[in-house]
């Protein structure tokens, strides 16, 4: 009983230290520069609009907390865990498998579609063929061929 | 053998460096003379198995890349419904199916007996030898489908019939691009489709690897029955 009570005081000790200014700030630089890194990526056409969301969203919650760790220490309550820091590698590991996940789902569609592309293609490549030959006056060879 | 199956007609052969393989089978084909269109779906080869097939006179489609055993079968379904076509039979380019067994496979579809017709290397007694490995798997695999409801002696027999209900069917997004077999036999028969097996002969395959043999068998397995699962769980849903 006695080894519980200064478990429980041990785990009080750890979330009720306060964080250090350097901390906060890292997380402050760490949220700007993802939203640089972002903004450029868009800028240069090498990210889509439409991925940037998810980014924008951790990028803020990040920088939420980074600046007002009072959210995080009731969540770090709530979830059972010793310090801050923890509860943000886990939310930080759990947002990097629903991404992953989200970016399966993607390649998956987009490997269905690549398929339904080169089937299309190579359909109406012999379709081509077949006219050509039916038609003399048609010259498949002069027909720009779609290169994949 | 007393259909004439030369009533409008596509035989496909998906082919992936099949050039030294292919010539044989299609001259096979040719004798029979059942007036059948032959396409030679070319997925992707880095040989000259489209020109060997155009040498042939059959009707080429050349995927601008490599994309699947299954992939191929579907674009020659796809092409098969852009014509007039009746019925299809799909055969592997590698010699390994008998062209001369082409009318025992049409003719249940022609009496309107069924819309997908399996040609069976284990239904009757043929003396077919498979590997002790690929036995098991075919054991387990007919096995699920018997759990769904599925007769079948030869789930991964490549060598099929289909009327063209079951080729709309096959022109789906749905239809796997890697391994269609067990799972897309299941999910047809789960749409009301009509299986049927006939016995034929089959020779070896010749090729040096196949579909379901060393490693792959195991992702093959898995495959199967994660396809299998995901089936039994939209028909639930549903």
């Amino acid at each position: 009983m006695t080894s519980k009570i200064a478990i429980e005081e041990l785990r009080e000790l750890f979330l009720s230290a306060p964080e250090s200014a350097a901390t906060r700030w890292l997380g402050i630089v760490i949220s700007l520069t993802l939203v640089s890194v972002v903004l450029w990526l868009v800028s240069r056409r090498k990210l889509r609009e439409e991925l940037t969301p998810i980014w924008m969203g951790a990028t803020l919650a990040f920088a939420i907390v980074s600046v007002e760790p009072r959210a995080l220490s009731a969540l770090t309550r709530a979830i059972g865990a010793w310090t801050l820091s923890s509860t943000l590698f886990f939310l930080g590991e759990f947002f990097l498998l629903v991404i992953c996940l989200n970016y399966a789902v993607r390649l998956s569609k987009a490997g269905d579609q690549i398929r339904c592309l080169a089937q299309e293609v190579a359909l109406l490549r012999t379709e081509l063929d077949q006219r050509c030959r039916r038609d003399p006056d048609l010259d498949s060879a002069s027909v720009e061929r779609p290169g994949l | 053998m007393t259909a004439n199956p030369s009533t409008n007609g596509t035989v496909i052969l998906p082919a992936y460096n099949e050039a030294e393989r292919l010539p044989d089978v299609l001259r096979g084909i040719s004798s029979c003379n059942l007036g059948l269109e032959v396409v030679v779906i070319d997925d992707g080869s880095h040989d000259a198995t489209a020109a060997t097939a155009r040498t042939h006179r059959a009707t080429v489609i050349s995927h601008p890349l490599n994309l699947g055993y299954g992939a191929a079968l579907q674009t020659g379904y796809k092409y098969a419904l852009r014509t007039q076509t009746s019925f299809l039979v799909q055969m592997d380019a590698d010699g390994q199916h008998d062209p001369t067994q082409i009318p025992l496979l049409v003719e249940p579809l022609l009496g309107d007996e069924c819309d997908l017709v399996i040609g069976s290397r284990f239904a009757e007694d043929t003396g077919y030898k498979m590997g002790p490995l690929r036995s098991i798997g075919r054991k387990i695999m007919t096995g699920v489908a018997k759990l769904a409801g599925l007769q079948v002696t030869d789930p991964t027999s490549g060598f099929q019939a289909m009327n063209r209900s079951m080729l709309e069917h096959y022109a789906s997004d749905d239809f796997p691009a890697d391994y269609p077999d067990v799972d897309v036999l299941v999910r047809a028969h789960w749409g009301g489709f009509r299986v049927l097996e006939r016995s034929v002969d089959m020779s070896e395959s010749l090729r040096a690897s196949t579909l379901h043999g060393g490693t792959r068998s195991i992702y093959y397995a898995y495959r199967m029955i994660l396809s299998l699962l995901g089936a039994a769980f939209a028909r639930r849903s549903a």
